[in-house]
């Protein structure tokens, strides 16, 4: 269990050099001396395009190496985790919903959602069935999810990514393509899966907020 | 509503992780001509391989059990001795020092020595009415040199008889030099089995013996009257004892048939020469020949299965670049590269046994063309289990390299390298 992640002087590899800007200087993440985020936590991580929110994401995630700076899980130093040491985390303490989906176009919903509850075997089938309706989209559950339109794979995609325990979910603009009734029900399910964990919410936005009351923003 | 409401997830009690799932996917992007390629293209080279390595062993193995030890095909026995020159009084004998520097020889892969008797010997046969006698010599030379194994080879002293070995020649020219011109019937060498004979054997010091025995067999490697060794060490001992045992002045040699050419300069470095009955130079050419052959043919198969192979490799890749970004997608959600390779490493393990067991089964088919025909040269009925377990080998070796670059690949693609 992973009970904190921390960010220490953080700076993407394609910044270096560009510490003098307003952008780098003003932002609250990057080059930080600390910034911790608590299991528990929810946060919303503004910027506007290009600064960085997504490449946040993936170095927390480990998809992505090209930063200068220290990231560490309690005090576990990212850089030192194996390809087995990740997959744990992916499997038990971090959850990610990208921003492209990454969702497999040619399977069908469903199996693009046990795809991911296979490895970690948290959900039944009837509760991942529920939550499909509950988001409105159980008609599309044995359609190829290609065939859906960008706001059905977004919910497709939150529903995957909240089938493994967690403590932490990450979000990156999860509700761009969602009308403000599904980005509530969207937000309403990624808290009390959180809350049933016990977990905490980092999400990114460039303006289309993920609708839940008790996020703290902070800018990047 | 949904149509399927199983609440089982497909994650396996021993908390493997179930990859059908990514099987599924990954699928879409082999080609099953491409595999069908490799496996019918591996497949021939390999039935080549094991299919040559069955024949030469088939064709080096004399067939039965009892016999089976005998590389009568694989081997070329050789009966060298010293030139004599002028007239001999000392014997030309052989060292001990040269009979070690022989039997290091490269192609000596074992040497014997001939045991001249020690006594003079008697040999009287009873033809009906006409009965026949003549002074011999008799040699013995170790058992495992005959190439006849005749049933009652070998001497007791409690029940005295001596089996005799001759030369397949010397029946010839009795029969064809010696019993025409005479008006004497011809004799088929198992009649020649069935005639008694009687040896009187003495000794310096005046001592006589006469023993039974019997022509037990013919040979066609040595041009002598061989008797079983413990037989020559019995009556040595008994009819010569305190005379120091005289040196060798001939040596029979199984010499490797691929190296002739070696000891052939070696003989004539050293003025030695081989019996002018070189009757198993014929077999020993064969065995050169069987062993070239298979050896060529062998190259052969080698050669289209690691083109083969080659091609596996490439398939490979193929499959993984075309994959790629699935592959990252997969790794994404928190599956291993293990994991993810895991079901195509089963394929090609799966493949590459198919393709040795059709190999093997090849094999067994081309071996029941050739299997009369060598049994009629009394040759054939070698274990399956070499090339069966080349084939094996083949298999588990190609299987473990291409799990290896699966792993190197998917590897790099995990740290995005």
């Amino acid at each position: 269990m992973t009970e904190r992640i921390t960010l220490h002087n953080l700076l993407p590899r394609v910044f270096e050099g560009m510490q003098a800007d307003e952008a780098i200087s003003r932002s609250e993440i990057w080059l930080s001396r600390s910034v911790t985020f608590d299991r528990g936590c929810r946060v919303s991580i503004e910027a506007e395009s290009g600064g960085g929110k997504s490449s946040l994401l993936a170095f927390i995630y480990g998809s992505r190496r090209d930063y200068s700076g220290t990231i560490l899980f309690d005090s576990t130093d990212a850089r030192t985790l194996t390809v087995d040491g990740w997959c744990g985390l992916r499997r038990r303490s971090l959850a990610l919903l990208p921003q492209e989906m990454r969702l497999f176009g040619e399977l069908t919903v469903m199996e693009n959602i046990c795809l991911k509850n296979n490895l970690t075997g948290c959900k039944s089938r009837a509760q991942i069935a529920e939550m499909l309706d509950r988001l409105g989209i159980a008609d599309k559950a044995y359609e190829p999810a290609g065939r859906l339109s960008i706001g059905q794979q977004q919910r497709v995609a939150a529903i995957r990514a909240v089938c493994q325990p967690f403590d932490f979910l990450l979000l990156d603009e999860p509700v761009s393509h969602l009308d403000a009734r599904h980005n509530r029900e969207v937000g309403a399910l990624f808290d009390e899966e959180a809350r049933a964990h016990g977990a905490g919410i980092i999400t990114t936005t460039v303006g289309h907020n993920l609708l839940l009351d008790t996020l703290t923003t902070i800018r990047l | 509503m949904i149509k399927n409401s199983s609440t089982t997830p497909r994650h396996s009690a021993t908390g493997a992780v179930d990859t059908a799932p990514v099987w599924q996917l990954l699928r879409r992007n082999i080609s099953v001509w491409q595999l069908a390629g490799y496996a019918v293209a591996n497949m021939v080279g390999l039935a080549i391989i094991v299919t040559a390595l069955m024949f030469y062993t088939d064709a080096t193995t004399t067939a039965g059990a009892s016999e089976a030890a005998d590389p009568f095909f694989s081997s070329s026995f050789e009966v060298i001795s010293k030139e004599v020159e002028g007239i001999g009084l000392t014997p030309a004998s052989f060292t001990p020092a040269e009979i070690a520097d022989i039997k290091a020889q490269p192609w000596a892969r074992r040497v014997g020595e001939f045991t001249p008797s020690r006594f003079t010997v008697n040999a009287s046969v009873d033809l009906g009415a006409r009965g026949m006698s003549s002074y011999l010599f008799m040699e013995s030379i170790p058992d495992e040199f005959f190439d006849v194994r005749p049933r009652r080879w070998g001497f007791d002293p409690q029940d005295p008889f001596i089996p005799v070995i001759i030369s397949k020649e010397y029946l010839a020219l009795y029969n064809f030099g010696f019993a025409a011109p005479q008006g004497l019937p011809q004799l088929s060498e198992e009649v020649m089995q069935t005639v008694p004979m009687t040896f009187t054997l003495s000794g310096s010091d005046g001592l006589r013996a006469s023993i039974a025995g019997g022509i037990a067999g013919f040979s066609s490697r040595m041009n002598t009257i061989a008797v079983p060794q413990s037989f020559m060490d019995w009556a040595n001992s008994r009819f010569a004892p305190g005379e120091e045992a005289l040196p060798p002045s001939r040596l029979i040699v199984e010499a490797d048939p691929m190296l002739t050419d070696s000891m052939d300069a070696y003989l004539a470095d050293h003025d030695l020469e081989t019996s002018a009955d070189r009757s198993d130079a014929g077999t020993g050419r064969i065995a050169r020949f069987s062993a070239i052959a298979g050896g060529v043919v062998s190259a052969i198969g080698a050669v289209i299965s690691l083109l083969a192979v080659a091609i596996l490799f490439l398939s490979i890749y193929l499959i993984l670049q075309k994959s790629r970004s699935r592959l990252e997608r997969l790794m994404l959600l928190g599956y291993s590269p293990r994991e993810v390779g895991r079901p195509l490493g089963r394929l090609l393990a799966g493949v590459n046994g198919a393709v040795a067991l059709a190999a093997i089964f090849i094999m067994i088919i081309a071996r029941t063309m050739w299997r009369p025909a060598l049994a009629g040269l009394d040759l054939g009925g070698a274990s399956l289990i070499p090339p069966v377990c080349v084939a094996i080998a083949f298999a588990v070796v190609i299987t473990g390299a291409n799990i290896a670059t699966l792993r190197r690949h998917l590897g790099r693609l995990w740290w995005g390298d």
